[in-house]
């Protein structure tokens, strides 16, 4: 084996054993769990630095680790896209490690918490790092898994434990998808590694294609919380907030956007699936935008922006646009972050407290958050020059180029609706006074249950803070990247060049972007008229109680998404399992034993006089008649 | 050597009657001891030439013949593995006549799996049914025996018909000593009308056994009575004797009566998978989950029986291990939780993971693999049946046969969390972790989750041997 291949097998390995390190040492160690785990990550953040050459040479880096049986073999394989999730879930994962020492400083459970965040780790480079789509497959149960874990961190919480079933649930209606795809490429290639299956792509029936687009696109959805299975995300937040940076915005989520682009050679031989991914990415982009404006709880906001920004990803990587879908996760894993790091110091700050009503007047007790969330918003609505304006045009612009117009309008749509919808966070947090002191009903805040308040000693402010103040800078610069056109050219390998539609050629680029900005314009006004402006603060507290009691019910209830999966799935499998229960077992299938039985003990009543009336004379009979037999023929064995 | 499999459990169980009542302790590790002794002789005799003594001559040829290799193997290591760590796990009272009937048990389920001769499979069929008709009768809860005779009477029924089968068998081909020859054997010799009530026979046997829909009645009461060190052996092993009989014993002795059951057998694990689910997730009992949560599964491996596709055969040996597994794991971890709160009723239980997180940590683990997350054994099994399946052209039934495992998700959760989770309970007691000697118990599985869910090659390359009309069985080593 290679130095190279010994290298990637460390830095995969590496978060694995730091994780049952700290879960088999965890109560002795405590907070230096904390200092293990993010070392367990920022080390392969630099191995990962050592292994560019080789992963951007011809081919990529190839590590072959072992067979199940003919057509299920299993190895790593570093390429250009693989390696980029590497450095983002290791660097950007690394950083967000080093901020949950602070965060999580008095919480008791510290050593498991980073057991479980190692062990995501692991997971995800697991499912990037995977030559094949049964390894895929493991990385995308076990991030599942840890999503599962850390949503239900605080387990005391019945809330919390709630979320964590459901995020559990939904995810393995992806896997069930995801396995779906590896039947019908099995079947139709024999063999589950990405090399064969790709290289037959082409020669596949466009059913069996299409079919296993699909699969895998279910897959995709539940994982990356596209419409319809992406009600687990908002709650999900029910975990600490560093999860939600790490899992629920800056990588887990994106695996979808990941799959889809790895299986270009897919999706590029079946113009259906591509139809069907990029609609279903802006429908949910519009769907999680509309959605975040209805949200008074911070991180349900990020959490509906999170979901609105992958549909853009999904939809820039389902038309085919896959250098431009990849550029928006790149930046917004960085953005994305940098706003719920920032949206936990504030909730960290205000022990808890989640609600925006309660909030108001932040900028000035808390200038670095302040600050973060403001860029992180700039970035987010794509205002020139901070990182998601290149990405979120590459998107929309990328849709009408490969002939989707109607999409690359929802684009720009949204894109205004995500400009009012993050200022209006902005302006409500941060601008005005102060409402803590505010009772709840003046706000409109129906009645909840408050936690408990953990009044713990606080690790120094630097913890928090640093990480934060890294991510601002790739939030301003990371969408310069496509300056003299190195982007694309990185996976110039992987995807086949794009077709100018002929729209594309009327609109210039240049074009289309002014009408975003447009959009955003009109967005931040409205957002500022609102809740910004000093009438808006000044009045805030009956503006927000107005608006809490008048808010439309289909976005109260989220478009009643949930009910749907409710009365759909969730009670008619309850109601037919408790029917089998009571009625089908004991009375239909035991009915007809219990007439079997009757009718022996009939014909045994009838043949002959002697009856006990028990069941167990007959058994004994039966056991006896047994017993004979065998004796008969051991009588016979035994004369000869 | 590997008839001592079978006579060495059997000698040191009824040996074990020997020992006073009151010397528990010393009961209990001399099981463990001899357990483990199966495992190593089990190791060591895999592979070892087959061992064999002439017994009947008339009306047909049999011999006591038995051999170890392929699938036989890795059950017999199952058994003699769940045996040991269901017996080191838990305590029971009159733990004396307990081991020895677990000894009992385990020898005759040996005698199953080793057997090389139809009338001596049979044999041991039938006896596998007394140590847990004993123990059924003599740890009932509440002192109601009625779960023991509808075992007995049930297991019976199946138990005759295979034995008649067996004897019907024997007349028509002159011998029994057939279990392990090549695929096909007989297939000229056995008139379609004799054929055909011979695999009624066997096949009546094997689905009251496994259980399969619609003949799993039985199941759930005798999982619920048994105490939880017999009820692991049992659900982790004798579960798949049925299922062994289908893939080993009838697949390659009668191929065409297998391919002609092949749509009335899919109906039935179809059914199975998804009436075994869905009722799991409503059961308040948790030993009722995991037994329903067994039906389901078990019926997965019934499906890929009489696919005829080797990867889906691959898959099945790999489940069949995996499902002992994590079943026995389950099922001794559940007897522990019982052990300390005095019950476990999901609506009684309730945030223990506060208090004993190394129990939760256990039950966790065999929760996970019992729902089929990726990388334990439970997926590696299911995702090679449903591959061979699909590959097979069976594209309905793999499809429909995802939805219970995303129902199994929801059930095997539901179980946990209902345990483990949510605010501690004030109304049940608070008792200590598991000390260290109940997770030395638990390591092996643990282990052997894991390492059957990463690289379950072994079991998978067990042999798969294909046969005239597509028929595919599994192999369990050469006859020699």
């Amino acid at each position: 084996m290679s130095n190279d291949a010994l290298v990637l097998l460390a830095l995969w390995l590496l978060p694995l054993a730091s994780a049952i390190l700290i879960f088999a040492f965890g109560p002795m160690l405590r907070r230096s769990a904390g200092v293990i785990g993010s070392g367990a990550v920022l080390v392969p953040f630099a191995l990962t630095w050592v292994l560019a050459a080789s992963a951007l040479g011809t081919g990529g880096l190839k590590v072959h680790l072992f067979d199940w049986i003919a057509g299920f073999s299993f190895g790593l394989w570093l390429d250009p896209l693989s390696l980029l999730w590497t450095l983002i879930i290791t660097g950007v994962g690394g950083l967000i490690h080093v901020y949950a020492i602070g965060y999580m400083w008095s919480d008791r459970a510290i050593a498991r918490f980073f057991a479980y965040m190692n062990f995501f780790v692991f997971a995800m480079l697991t499912l990037v790092l995977s030559d094949n789509f049964v390894g895929l497959l493991v990385g995308w149960g076990l991030v599942g898994l840890a999503s599962y874990f850390l949503i239900g961190f605080w387990f005391f919480k019945p809330s919390a434990v709630a979320a964590a079933m459901k995020a559990f649930v939904i995810n393995v209606v992806g896997d069930a998808g995801l396995m779906f795809a590896v039947f019908v490429l099995f079947a139709a290639t024999g063999s589950t590694a990405y090399a064969d299956v790709f290289a037959k792509a082409a020669t596949l029936a466009p059913a069996t294609v299409l079919l296993a687009c699909i699969a895998i696109f279910i897959g995709c959805a539940a994982k990356s919380a596209q419409i319809p299975l992406h009600t687990w995300l908002p709650d999900a937040m029910e975990g600490p907030t560093p999860v939600s940076a790490l899992i629920h915005a800056a990588t887990m989520v994106t695996a979808g956007v990941y799959l889809v682009a790895r299986c270009a050679p897919l999706w590029d031989v079946s113009p259906e699936a591509r139809a069907l991914v990029g609609t279903i990415g802006a429908l949910t982009a519009l769907v999680g935008a509309i959605l975040g404006i209805a949200q008074w709880d911070i991180k349900r906001i990020l959490a509906y922006s999170t979901m609105s920004q992958i549909g853009y990803m999904i939809m820039g990587v389902g038309v085919g646009a896959y250098q431009a879908g990849i550029l928006h996760f790149f930046t917004h894993a960085f953005f994305k972050a940098q706003l719920f790091l920032a949206a936990g110091i504030v909730i960290h700050a205000l022990h808890d407290e989640q609600d925006l009503r309660k909030m108001g007047g932040l900028g000035k007790k808390m200038p670095l958050a302040f600050w973060a969330m403001t860029i992180g918003t700039l970035a987010i609505i794509g205002f020139p020059p901070f990182s998601g304006f290149f990405s979120k045009d590459a998107v929309i612009y990328g849709a009408l180029e490969r002939g989707y117009p109607l999409l690359s309008l929802i684009g720009v749509v949204t894109a205004g609706i995500t400009a009012y919808y993050m200022c209006r966070m902005l302006f409500v947090t941060f601008l005005g006074n102060n409402r803590g002191n505010v009772p709840d009903v003046d706000l409109g805040i129906p009645a909840r249950e408050h936690s408990e308040p953990h009044f713990g000693e606080s690790a120094p402010a630097w913890v928090m803070g640093a990480p934060v103040a890294i991510l601002m800078v790739p939030s301003v610069v990371a969408g310069w990247v496509v300056f003299g056109g190195r982007w694309n050219a990185l996976f110039a390998s992987d995807f086949a060049p794009k077709p100018e539609s002929a729209l594309a050629t009327v609109l210039p680029e240049w074009l289309v972007g002014v009408v975003v900005l447009a959009f955003v314009a009109w967005g931040v006004a409205a957002a500022y008229h609102r809740y910004g402006s000093f009438d808006a603060t000044v009045s805030a507290v009956e503006r927000l109680r107005a608006e809490s009691q008048r808010m439309a019910q289909p976005l109260v209830r989220a478009f009643y998404f949930d009910d749907a999966l409710e009365a759909l799935f969730v009670r008619p499998a309850r109601a037919v399992g408790s029917a089998f229960m009571r009625v089908v077992d004991p009375h239909v299938i035991d009915g007809v034993v219990r007439d079997v039985v009757w009718l022996a003990g009939w014909i045994g009543r009838e043949v002959r006089a002697l009856q006990t009336g028990l069941v167990r004379g007959y058994a004994l009979v039966l056991a006896l008649g047994a017993a004979a037999f065998l004796a008969y023929f051991a009588l016979i064995g035994a004369s000869r | 050597m590997i008839a001592a499999l079978v006579v060495l459990p059997i000698a040191a169980g009824l040996a074990l009657y020997l020992v006073p009542r009151s010397a528990e302790l010393t009961a209990k590790w001399l099981g463990v001891l001899v357990a483990f002794a199966c495992f190593v002789i089990a190791v060591l005799g895999n592979g070892q030439p087959d061992e064999s003594l002439r017994w009947l001559q008339r009306p047909f040829t049999a011999n006591l013949h038995v051999g170890l290799g392929g699938l036989g193997y890795w059950i017999v290591l199952l058994l003699a593995l769940s045996t040991c760590c269901a017996l080191v796990a838990l305590r029971i009272p009159r733990q004396r006549d307990f081991v020895a009937q677990m000894l009992l048990l385990l020898g005759a389920m040996s005698g199953v799996f080793v057997a090389r001769d139809l009338l001596v499979f049979a044999l041991f069929w039938d006896l596998m049914l007394i140590p847990v008709f004993l123990m059924l009768v003599a740890w009932a809860p509440r002192r109601n025996t009625a779960t023991a005779w509808r075992y007995l009477v049930y297991n019976l029924s199946g138990g005759l018909a295979l034995l008649l089968a067996t004897a019907a068998y024997g007349v028509v081909e002159g011998s029994t000593d057939v279990i392990g020859l090549s695929v096909g054997h007989g297939a000229t010799a056995i008139g379609a009308v004799w054929g055909t009530w011979i695999f009624a026979g066997y096949a009546f046997g094997f689905l009251v056994k496994t259980p399969v829909w619609p003949f799993h009645t039985w199941m759930p009461d005798t999982y619920a009575d048994l105490p939880p060190p017999a009820v692991a052996v049992v659900s982790a092993v004798q579960s798949k004797a049925g299922l062994y009989g289908f893939l080993v014993v009838t697949a390659p002795l009668l191929p065409d009566q297998m391919r002609a059951a092949t749509t009335l057998m899919f109906v039935l694990g179809l059914v199975g998978l998804v009436y075994g689910a869905l009722v799991a997730l409503v059961q308040d009992d948790a030993k009722r989950i995991v037994a329903y949560s067994s039906l389901s599964h078990l019926g997965l491996i019934l499906l890929a029986a009489f696919s005829g596709n080797p990867v889906a055969l691959a898959g099945a040996a790999v489940y069949i291990v995996a499902h002992g597994l994590f079943s026995a794991g389950l099922f001794i971890v559940l007897g522990q939780v019982e052990e300390r709160e005095e019950t476990r009723l999901l609506s009684r239980l309730g945030g223990l993971g506060e208090i004993e997180p190394k129990l939760a940590g256990a039950l966790h683990i065999m929760v996970l693999a019992a729902l089929g997350l990726p990388g334990l054994c439970g997926f590696a099994g299911e995702i090679l049946i449903l591959t061979g399946l699909y590959q097979a052209g069976a594209v309905w039934p793999t499809a429909i046969a995802l939805v219970p495992i995303i129902l199994a998700a929801a059930y095997m959760l539901r179980l946990f969390q209902h345990f483990m989770h949510g605010p501690p309970r004030e109304d049940i007691p608070q008792r200590p972790d598991l000390r260290p000697v109940e997770l030395l118990a638990l390591a092996p599985l643990v282990v052997a989750i894991v390492l059957l869910g990463v690289y379950p090659g072994p079991v998978a390359n067990s042999g798969v041997v294909a046969g005239p009309n597509a028929v595919v069985s599994l192999a369990i080593g050469a006859r020699r």
